[in-house]
């Protein structure tokens, strides 16, 4: 599977009823009045990741500035300031970087949401083909992603199936290199990213249209109003706020890309798909710079504390809106 | 709902039906046939299937594999559930700049990247003398999963109506047995639905596998197909029935639990 962010629940519901919204405008109160003891039930989480999430995010932070190598990994660092980041930017790496995932990022989501929401369209009818169909995806969304990357590695090779095709159907004299060309292989393994997330767009953006009243698509009928129509007046406006959620979830997805470029291409050929997280994986594990790997990671986490902010935002204007 | 589909509606669902049938066709195609098949056209429909790969591939270093990949899935289903579950119910139950701060933080660590972690994670496991042991692969995925869990589980408890637990305490009961009797049963949906996440994402997970196990010996199925398929010279069928057998425990969680994934995944983003 490939991990999704969980979409985080706004206060009470749009559609969700009137018991979800009377519960949420209930407890406050409620729970003020007595101690709120049960701030003991996050303990456990608290301290787990304290020691296993934030601390190791200290020492990334500390890496970054640091000079660290395979061999100094567990003695003292040497605190370098910003050289790391300066080596990483001197070398060219760090922006070229920077604009592969800014284009990985761009195609994943382009794909993702487009086909997510034309999928949920189009499999929003019952029937045994839609459901047989939307069970298939949905499994092959859980699959482990080295298993979706190898088939798709499979398929994409020069006397893979796809380019089988292409040749038979004289739609190219030579096999497209699609891993194998330094122009190709990044757009080839965002596809195959995207194609790993389409599944749960189309569950969550199916989960919204079936909560649109049948009422309304009757009173559209009425009016005459063509599929088209429906699609651009009655569904892309109920599904707005389900969009905004995947939206980010989606960015964040493919801006943490990282295990069909491993499985793939492994960041080549040459530089072709090396990320922001695949470049800070390289610099830290192929090339035993750790200073250097933490410093690319930086950035990369930088990245996703502005996402986040986005995201929570965008959830309080939602909430707000109400 | 209009229950009729129009031409446009047809024709996305054709693609989809290739795009995701033939991949999943492919790895059992594949997986069934000789090298000397593969090498000549890999995309023959007709061959003469052998379980050649599946007789290769299954051998005592895949039955450990198999042991490790169940050993890492369960133990990190049963960790990131012990400590996601309370910790959902806490943030669901209380107010303040505490829990919103909290919910911040989960936020922010579930879209960590991976790359982010694994870097830190191998020093700090280092110095704590438990790289190359299965422990420090159940921790690292927890830690990975834990946000994602409780941000998950966190609505199913939002709608546990709190007029049911009081009425437990007016009972006598205390804190742990309204949460232990009272509001945990009436989520189990979301239990079942995040704990069968859970594990397939470990299932999955090879990243921390590949490089806090310092010998391939230790590796779990998935860490073990990630080191064959960047490898140069691969031998697709054995690369496919690994493939096969990695997914078949998949197979059999997801025939399942279909319905509870389906419709509990969807609890956070449409309500």
């Amino acid at each position: 599977m490939s991990a999704p962010a969980a979409p985080v629940a706004r206060q009470g519901g749009r559609s969700g009823g009137t018991a979800t919204r009377g519960t949420d405008a209930r407890t406050p109160a409620r729970y003020r009045r007595r101690p709120q003891k049960r701030l003991v039930f996050l303990l456990p989480a608290a301290v787990f990741l304290a020691a296993l999430s934030v601390y190791p995010l200290i020492q990334l932070v500390r890496m970054a500035f640091s000079a660290v190598t395979a061999a100094t990994l567990n003695s003292s660092w040497v605190w370098t300031g910003l050289t790391n980041i300066r080596t990483g930017w001197a070398s060219g790496q760090t922006q070229q970087a920077i604009v592969r995932t800014v284009v990985f990022v761009v195609i994943v989501t382009a794909l993702g949401m487009a086909l997510g929401l034309g999928g949920a369209i189009a499999l929003r009818t019952r029937g045994r083909w839609s459901g047989i169909l939307l069970a298939v995806m949905v499994f092959v969304w859980a699959l482990p992603p080295v298993v979706n990357g190898s088939v798709w590695k499979f398929l994409l090779g020069s006397n893979g199936l796809v380019n089988t095709l292409l040749l038979d159907l004289h739609l190219r004299q030579t096999p497209a290199p699609f891993l194998y060309s330094q122009y190709w292989a990044l757009g080839s393994v965002a596809f195959v990213s995207s194609f790993a997330v389409i599944p749960f767009n189309a569950l969550v953006y199916r989960a919204a249209l079936l909560n649109i009243e049948p009422e309304v698509f009757e009173a559209a009928a009425i009016d005459g109003a063509n599929k088209w129509q429906e699609i651009r007046h009655i569904m892309t406006p109920a599904v707005r706020p389900t969009t905004l959620v995947l939206l980010v979830l989606t960015i964040v997805y493919g801006f943490r890309g990282f295990d069909f470029i491993y499985v793939m291409t492994y960041g080549g050929p040459g530089t072709a798909t090396n990320t922001l997280p695949f470049l800070g994986y390289l610099q830290a594990f192929v090339r035993y710079d750790f200073g250097l790997g933490a410093s690319t990671s930086i950035l990369a986490v930088l990245g996703v504390l502005v996402l986040a902010v986005v995201y929570a935002r965008s959830i309080r204007r939602e909430e707000a809106d109400r | 709902m209009n229950p009729k589909a129009g031409p446009v509606a047809t024709l996305v669902k054709v693609l989809l039906s290739l795009l995701y049938g033939v991949p999943l066709l492919w790895i059992v195609l594949t997986s069934f046939k000789s090298s000397a098949d593969v090498f000549g056209t890999q995309s023959s429909l007709l061959f003469h299937p052998t379980a050649q790969a599946y007789r290769e591939s299954l051998n005592a270093d895949l039955v450990h594999a198999l042991g490790q990949s169940a050993l890492i899935a369960v133990g990190t289903s049963a960790l990131t559930l012990v400590i996601g579950v309370p910790a959902a119910y806490g943030l669901a139950r209380t107010t303040g700049w505490l829990p919103t701060t909290g919910l911040g933080l989960l936020i922010v660590l579930q879209m960590m990247p991976q790359t982010a972690t694994v870097i830190p994670l191998f020093q700090v496991f280092g110095s704590w003398h438990i790289l190359d042991t299965t422990g420090a692969v159940v921790l690292s995925d927890s830690a990975l999963l834990i946000p994602f869990a409780t941000l998950l589980l966190r609505p199913f408890f939002r709608v546990v109506p709190p007029e049911l637990e009081e009425a437990a305490s007016i009972d006598g009961a205390g804190m742990l047995r309204t949460f232990w009797s009272v509001a945990l049963p009436v989520a189990r949906n979301g239990l079942f639905t995040v704990g069968t996440l859970i594990f397939l994402l470990a299932w999955g997970e090879f990243l921390y596998a590949v490089n806090f196990f310092l010998t391939p010996g230790h590796y779990p199925l998935s860490a073990l197909l990630a080191q064959q398929v960047s490898a140069f010279g691969i031998n697709w069928p054995g690369l496919m029935a690994l493939a096969v057998l990695t997914s078949i425990p998949i197979l059999v969680v997801f025939t399942s639990t279909y319905r509870l994934l389906r419709d509990g995944l969807t609890v956070g983003a449409v309500k």
